[in-house]
């Protein structure tokens, strides 16, 4: 869902970039604040991870495919929303100024999508489901898919402001796909984040009580 | 697992997905692009994606940049060798450039605890 130059006129393209960077900022502040030194490599394996994902397209049918989005899966893992802005704005910048994966101009606009909504999005719908279900496995999948799904009605109603998409057929059409990408990208946070649990059970931090998981921080 | 080798088996496994990815990727346009063809009457919402479909892609007045590396690819003459550097690069650059912003954040943050402590 890297929305290319072409998608959005510069002014709204500035907008967004405005939006995104107060939470870059607010990323920033996250990471001065609750970084150690022992959660650096996580953050920054992360990252990578990241990046691999989201360069591998997979195919849901009608013509179309779709990547992980990862939003869900740094938030959980590091216990902010923040996390996932800081690594996928620094993942999106990679993308686009290297590889022409996202735009420049609405750059902004997929930070606030991927990094921002998913971020929000699969943090605190971790912390309700867990708090609801205390199942990791749901609760991380229910994070995850949302987490896929929101930013893409997001991206849909941004479509629509920028004369794009039809708001309609671009809900229907991106709330659709989005669906059936989010159920891949919901097993695949749960494995990542029971093989991260299982390697580093001293870095991973919930700040949630999880009784299910041992050795992980409350 | 110590950090060395939680490092190491993170970036194998971030650039078997990458590599994997260059083989297998699907080809068909992504959510975005396949709206984007929907909206233009290129396709419907559930078919497929005729092989000649094409974005229209209005760019009067829009931002235009080239990438080194569109399409996590160096060309067609390298093929899926020019894939595979693009996605180590970028995942090498990704993990360089976080490990390195979030290094330098927590110096800063251990020279100001100490001049506080002072």
């Amino acid at each position: 869902m890297h929305i290319p130059d072409a998608f959005i006129p510069i002014w709204q393209g500035v907008i967004y970039w405005i939006i995104a960077l107060i939470f870059v900022a607010l990323a920033l502040r996250w990471a001065r604040n609750e970084m150690s030194e022992e959660k650096i490599p996580l953050i920054a394996v992360l990252a990578a991870g990241i990046f691999a994902l989201q360069s591998f397209n997979l195919p849901v049918s009608m013509g179309t495919s779709g990547h992980l989005v990862g939003g869900a899966l740094a938030a959980i893992i590091l216990g902010s929303p923040f996390a996932a802005v800081f690594i996928l704005t620094l993942v999106l910048i990679v993308q686009g100024v290297l590889f022409g994966d996202g735009g420049i101009t609405t750059m902004g606009a997929n930070i606030i999508n991927m990094g921002v909504i998913g971020g929000f999005v699969g943090f605190y719908t971790f912390k309700g489901m867990m708090a609801a279900t205390k199942n990791i496995t749901i609760a991380g999948f229910a994070a995850a898919w949302l987490a896929c799904v929101v930013p893409a009605i997001a991206c849909a109603v941004e479509m629509y402001f920028a004369g794009t998409f039809p708001l309609s057929e671009g809900l229907v059409a991106m709330g659709l796909y989005h669906a059936l990408i989010g159920i891949i990208e919901g097993f695949v946070t749960v494995v990542a984040i029971r093989l991260i649990v299982a390697a580093r059970p001293d870095i991973v931090d919930f700040k949630i009580e999880v009784p299910a998981v041992k050795g992980v921080n409350a | 697992m110590d950090n060395k080798t939680f490092i190491i088996a993170g970036i194998v496994v971030a650039i078997l997905i990458g590599v994997v990815a260059v083989f297998m990727a699907s080809g068909d346009p992504d959510s975005l692009e396949s709206t984007a063809l929907m909206v233009q009457g290129q396709k419907t919402l559930t078919g497929g994606t005729p092989a000649d479909a094409e974005i229209h892609e209005d760019t009067v007045g829009k931002f235009s940049y080239e990438s080194p590396m569109p399409d996590y690819s160096l060309g067609e003459t390298l093929g899926p060798l020019g894939g595979i550097i693009a996605i180590v690069a970028g995942t090498l650059l990704a993990f360089g450039i976080v490990l390195g912003i979030s290094k330098m954040l927590v110096a800063k943050k251990k020279v100001k605890e100490a001049k506080a402590n002072q």
